[in-house]
């Protein structure tokens, strides 16, 4: 009995968070794009000439199909992470794509108009070298796979392997490419370092050796970097330190060598049907901007056409044509034709363009009206990759359309003659981490501002001023209005707004924000949250790889004349660091002098003290603990000495398990005040939260049943460490949880979670930590919530001193299951902080899930009693519940969801979410559903004309009333 | 046109109205006059002397028997509210302590009642201003309505209403006021 009733308890708690989307709801306010990440293979479908397929294999482990007229995706297959889902190479053939997968763990054969798999088959162990398409009599019947140390050949068709045979000398001879000319021969080409090179021919029907020799290269060190095949069966190799090129035909048992003198050559040549040999034209790249296309005939080299300057050059085949496209510098004529041509006053500023251009590959003759204008973005990167897709047009001329990949991740597909047809920003597949900033006030909302901030000029004006800005808010009033009344005659679909810089002002509510998002490219975007629409685009140049981002919001929008001012700091593992700041809203570079940064940043601070012009004060630490202050104005200068004695900071050093806290003295240096030390033979510092700095906890206690209130341990100043133990074995592995006073340095609380792994996600905020963790004995996920609690009185209800701290917490625990694995873990965040809590999860399988907080709360009795019953605790149950409603994205999966990021919006029950990942994913939460809004479906017709109605029937019925009296008195 | 009168009679003239061979008529008595047909009294047609009244004037004179009617009246009004306390013990163990439309209502009146009665003591003091104990009744009278306001605020505490508890005035709690700044992370 009593178990039915606290499920009955528990199925009424469950009735306040239904908080899914209504069907007509869906895309009303959320949004998601899709990415693919930086492409490694792009391949163009050949197969008919109507096709808009476009392939790309990513170094995510994507491989996808783009709709090449708009660049939308047709089907995305994500594989695993890390190498064992790495895309090995990607051939196209007719209409099946295989792909090697996994370092030549898998094979596979996709089927590309839908995306399904035809075949797989798993490949024998070994390191993959190469795969190339074996062809006999024109038709391409075979696959070879070349692993280390055994090559394999397999049925297109089925999958099937037809032989697979050990190479010789695999232990020595590092065999790194397998070609066939399309004669029934299958040629495996490999290299002794510095010695000789090894050709060894098999038969293709039963695999058997032919023919094995070896050619004396002592000046070969690759295969793959400096050889390439060219006409029928010459092995073409490049040797850069003598400068030299060598030709050895493959056949022929003896051995020649051609030495022309050149520089630097990288050697790019072309195949154009798997079955036949490839073409005996073929590029050479002598420096970063020069190429050459070069015939080798009869032994010969004969240079076609020398292109100097140019970027990228690429080859492409249509039915029996090949061509080359080639791009180049523009010249100047080509520009100012180019700028004049072009309407749109934005592109003005493009000030650096290309020309690509087609020349046949036979002759090195340019094509006549091939010209693709590509003009680079003078905020993004250069060309890195060049991708043609060619095909005949009716007069049986030559048509080519332009896939650009740049240094920055922008995927640009150009047609005749220059016109953009679609790009993807693909740098967005990797954020690493944003902020959203407020929108400006429109400029009438901030003429009423500016109004209060000016100083008085006599009664009369001021009062002038006001009724001409107040006409002003009523004319704009007047228009929305009229707005309003325009758009809701058109169906919903039609109404696009679109989103510019003029139209960018806060909405009524504050529900729409700037995203500002850095990614691991260097790129920053700054994207509307309501549309997603990427508003400015910025590309930092030479950032290098694995560098740490941390991005401050210095000045919001609240100060108008003021614009808004975002600082970030990146710093990789060796540099210095260096700061970029910028206007949040427009993407524009601030003018600001940056302080110089002579030595290595450990850590930034950014401190609620105000310059004159309200940008806050960034502190950053260098390696010997000295402050730099930015802005370093007289006045912040001065403040930070009054200040000096109350700034703290911790600095936690993973490698040597160290934390270490420090005060500010006078004079900007730091003294050290606290140290702790976590032995690193043990346990290893995973990760440390403090809590957000905008975040606002409006009730200072709890509720207890009998109506007295249990404190909250509200510490500004702690921090919560979670650590993991050395020892991987599953009875003696460990999750460690410090929770630190970062002040003092006091350890408040300590947790051992026995049994438990990684991955660890933890949320501090609040009174609480919440944290995820592996239990290896029971193999399941598992949830444990501390809180923490000051007890029934509090011992100072006006100040929060960390250093006056007589009474330790009182600490909760609790833990429960899970039901599924997570990625990533956030908390909501609401403007006061009045509405409950929720915890955003993400689950690897693309959901998010919104968790409440109450469901994780250590105060769940065991057992229901009447008191628990008052507090509306629910009584404990271990396992945790994961209901379909609580899904906020409902089919709308984030793939790879790598970080939540919450955002407090005008309206207390609206928190604005933010999911990125490979896709983003924006949408907002009501935690305690919409208590401070109407309802989308809320019926304004009818409850206008019941008060229309009753006003008038008052109306009516005082007359009548009246009447009635009138002639009663009559009477 | 009513007539001020009354039931002095009314004139009217009636040269113009119709065709009738007097000059002129007065006419004394009421009801007949033109379209005046629900005025018509039953008591009709006879015309009283002036200072008739038809209603007979009570004898006024005080007698002793009155004199303790009125002090038993006047301990009526005193005891009143005491008497009620009873029947509202009743209704409040009745009506529950859990907090719903009834309840509160109930609570209500039970509160408002004493506060309306001691807001016109003055009143009921002139009332029982005959009365020889009348201040031995006011006083009664007021420990009475204060007994039924006592218990209207004990039915208030055993519902919960009175905000008698900390957790009453948690809301009101401000954030404390941090005197340190702290900072940090992980070495970048």
């Amino acid at each position: 009995m009593a178990g039915l009733c606290s499920v009955f308890s528990v199925c009424l708690c469950l009735l306040g968070f239904s908080a899914a989307v209504f069907e007509d709801q869906v895309g009303k306010f959320d949004w998601r794009q899709q990415f693919v990440g930086k492409v490694q293979f792009a391949l163009f479908d050949t197969h008919s000439q109507a096709s808009k397929k476009l392939l790309v294999a990513t170094e995510k482990n994507i491989f996808a199909s783009l709709n090449s007229r708009t660049g939308d995706l047709f089907w995305r297959h994500v594989d695993k992470t890390g190498p064992d889902g790495h895309i090995n190479t990607l051939m196209m053939h007719g209409q099946d794509a295989v792909v090697v997968v996994g370092n030549g763990r898998l094979l596979r054969s996709w089927e590309t108009t839908v995306g399904g798999l035809n075949w797989e088959t798993v490949l024998d162990t070994g390191s993959f070298q190469s795969a190339a398409y074996i062809g006999v009599q024109d038709v391409v019947r075979y696959v070879a796979v070349l692993k280390k140390s055994a090559i394999s050949l397999h049925y297109l068709s089925s999958g099937h392997q037809k032989w697979v045979e050990n190479l010789p000398e695999s232990d020595t001879v590092q065999y790194q490419t397998v070609y066939s000319g399309g004669n029934g021969q299958v040629f495996v080409l490999g290299v002794v370092p510095n010695s000789h090179i090894v050709i060894v021919e098999y038969n293709i029907e039963d695999g058997e050796i032919m023919k094995q020799k070896s050619v004396a290269a002592p000046w070969l060190s690759s295969l793959q970097s400096s050889c390439v095949m060219v006409g029928s069966g010459v092995l073409l190799c490049a040797d850069p330190t003598t400068k030299s090129l060598y030709t050895f035909p493959l056949q022929s048992a003896d051995q020649t060598t051609m030495t022309p003198i050149l520089l630097e050559p990288v050697l790019i040549s072309t195949q154009p049907h798997p079955a036949r040999p490839p073409l005996s034209e073929f590029f050479l790249q002598l420096g970063p901007d020069y190429h050459i296309l070069l015939q080798l005939k009869d032994g010969l080299v004969s240079t076609l056409r020398d292109f100097n300057p140019s970027y990228l050059v690429a080859f492409a085949t249509t039915g029996e044509k090949t061509v080359a496209a080639v791009m180049s510098p523009k010249n100047e004529t080509v520009s100012i034709l180019f700028i004049l041509s072009n309407s749109d006053p934005f592109h003005l500023h493009t000030y650096s363009a290309s020309v690509i251009n087609l020349y046949s590959a036979d002759t090195g003759r340019r094509l006549l009206d091939t010209t693709i204008i590509y003009s680079m973005d003078p905020n993004g990167g250069k060309p890195a990759k060049l991708y043609i897709h060619t095909f005949l047009k009716k007069d049986d001329s030559v048509g080519y359309r332009v896939l650009v990949q740049t240094e920055d991740l922008v995927l640009t597909f150009l047609q005749q003659p220059g016109r953009v047809v679609w790009s993807r920003e693909e740098a967005l597949a990797d954020v690493v981490t944003m902020e959203m900033v407020d929108l400006p006030l429109t400029g009438t909302q901030a003429e009423l501002e500016g109004e209060f901030g000016k100083k008085a000029d006599g009664l009369l004006p001021m009062v002038l001023k006001r009724l001409s800005s107040q006409f002003i808010l009523l004319q704009a009033w007047m228009s929305h209005l009229w707005k309003l009344f325009y758009d809701a005659r058109k169906p919903r679909s039609h109404v696009k707004n679109e989103v510019t810089f003029e139209t960018l002002s806060r909405d009524e509510f504050n529900l729409q924000k700037m995203m500002v998002m850095v990614t691991a490219s260097g790129k920053l975007f700054g994207i509307d949250s309501k549309s997603g629409t990427v508003l400015w685009k910025q590309y930092l140049e030479n950032i290098q790889p694995n560098s740490v981002f941390k991005l401050m919001v210095q000045r919001t929008t609240a100060h108008f004349p003021h614009p808004p001012q975002c600082t970030l700091l990146v710093k990789d593992k060796v540099g210095l660091g260096s700061l970029y700041v910028f206007n949040p809203i427009f993407g524009k570079k601030s003018h600001i002098s940056v302080p110089a940064l002579p030595r290595p940043i450990l850590q930034s601070l950014l401190l609620p003290l105000m310059d004159q012009d309200y940008s806050k004060v960034l502190l950053l630490i260098d390696d010997q603990y000295k402050v730099t202050a930015f802005p370093s104005t007289k006045n912040v200068l001065q403040q930070l000495q009054e200040m000096a004695s109350s700034i703290f900071f911790y600095l936690v050093d993973s490698s040597q398990g160290r934390l270490s806290g420090f005060r500010l003295r006078k004079d900007l240096s730091t003294e050290l005040i606290w140290e702790v030390v976590i032995p690193t033979e043990v346990q290893k510092i995973v990760g440390v939260k403090g809590k957000r700095a905008n975040e606002h906890v409006h009730s200072q206690g709890r509720v207890m049943g009998d109506r007295s209130v249990l404190y909250k341990y509200l510490n500004p100043n702690l921090l919560a460490v979670v650590t993991e133990s050395t020892d991987s074995h599953q009875e003696r592995s460990f999750v460690g949880i410090f929770l630190i006073d970062g002040v003092t340095g006091r350890i408040v609380h300590e947790a051992v979670q026995r049994k438990a792994r990684r991955p660890v996600h933890f949320v501090h905020s609040e009174n609480w930590v919440v944290y995820v963790y592996w239990n290896t004995k029971s193999r399941r996920n598992e949830f444990s919530v501390l809180e923490l609690f000051e007890g029934m009185e509090l011992y100072n209800s006006t100040v929060f001193s960390s250093l006056d701290r007589p009474r330790p917490p009182q600490v909760l625990q609790q833990s429960y299951i899970f039901p599924s694995p997570i990625s990533t873990l956030e908390a909501t965040l609401t403007e006061k902080g009045i509405t409950s809590r929720h915890l955003l999860v993400g689950l690897p399988s693309g959901a998010i899930v919104s968790l409440p907080k109450m469901f994780l709360d250590p105060r769940r009795p065991e057992v229901a009693s009447d008191q628990s019953r008052e507090e509306n605790l629910i009584p404990y149950s271990p396992e945790m519940p994961i209901r379909t409603e609580w899904f906020i994205n409902y089919n709308q999966t984030v793939s790879r969801v790598r970080g939540i990021y919450t955002a407090p919006s005008g309206l207390e029950s609206t928190c604005l979410v933010v999911a990125y990942g490979l896709d983003i994913y924006q949408t907002r939460v009501y935690p305690s559903k919409q208590f401070d809004v109407l309802k989308d479906d809320y019926d304004y017709v009818l409850i206008s004309s019941v008060l229309l109605g009753l006003f008038f029937a008052t109306m009516i019925s005082k007359r009548l009333a009246e009447v009635k009296l009138l002639n009663r008195a009559w009477r | 046109m009513s007539s001020p009168g009354g039931q002095g009679g009314a004139l009217s003239t009636r040269g113009a109205a119709g065709p009738r061979r007097m000059k002129w008529a007065l006419e004394l008595s009421l009801g007949n006059t033109r379209g005046r047909g629900d005025r018509q009294s039953k008591d009709g047609d006879v015309m009283y002397p002036v200072g008739y009244s038809d209603k007979p004037v009570p004898d006024t004179s005080v007698q002793e028997t009155d004199r303790n009617l009125v002090e038993k009246r006047c301990w009526d009004i005193a005891l009143g509210p005491l008497k009620q306390i009873p029947m509202n013990l009743f209704i409040m163990y009745m009506s529950g302590n859990t907090i719903s439309i009834f309840p509160i209502m109930m609570v209500c009146m039970m509160a408002w009642r004493p506060i309306q009665a001691l807001m016109s003591i003055s009143a009921t003091f002139k009332l029982l201003e005959s009365s020889s104990q009348q201040w031995l009744q006011g006083f009664v009278y007021l420990i009475g309505n204060l007994l039924g306001s006592a218990l209207a605020v004990y039915k208030c505490q055993s519902m919960g209403l009175l905000p008698t508890h900390s957790s009453d005035w948690l809301a009101f709690i401000e954030p404390p006021q941090r005197l340190e700044i702290m900072g940090g992370g992980m070495m970048l």
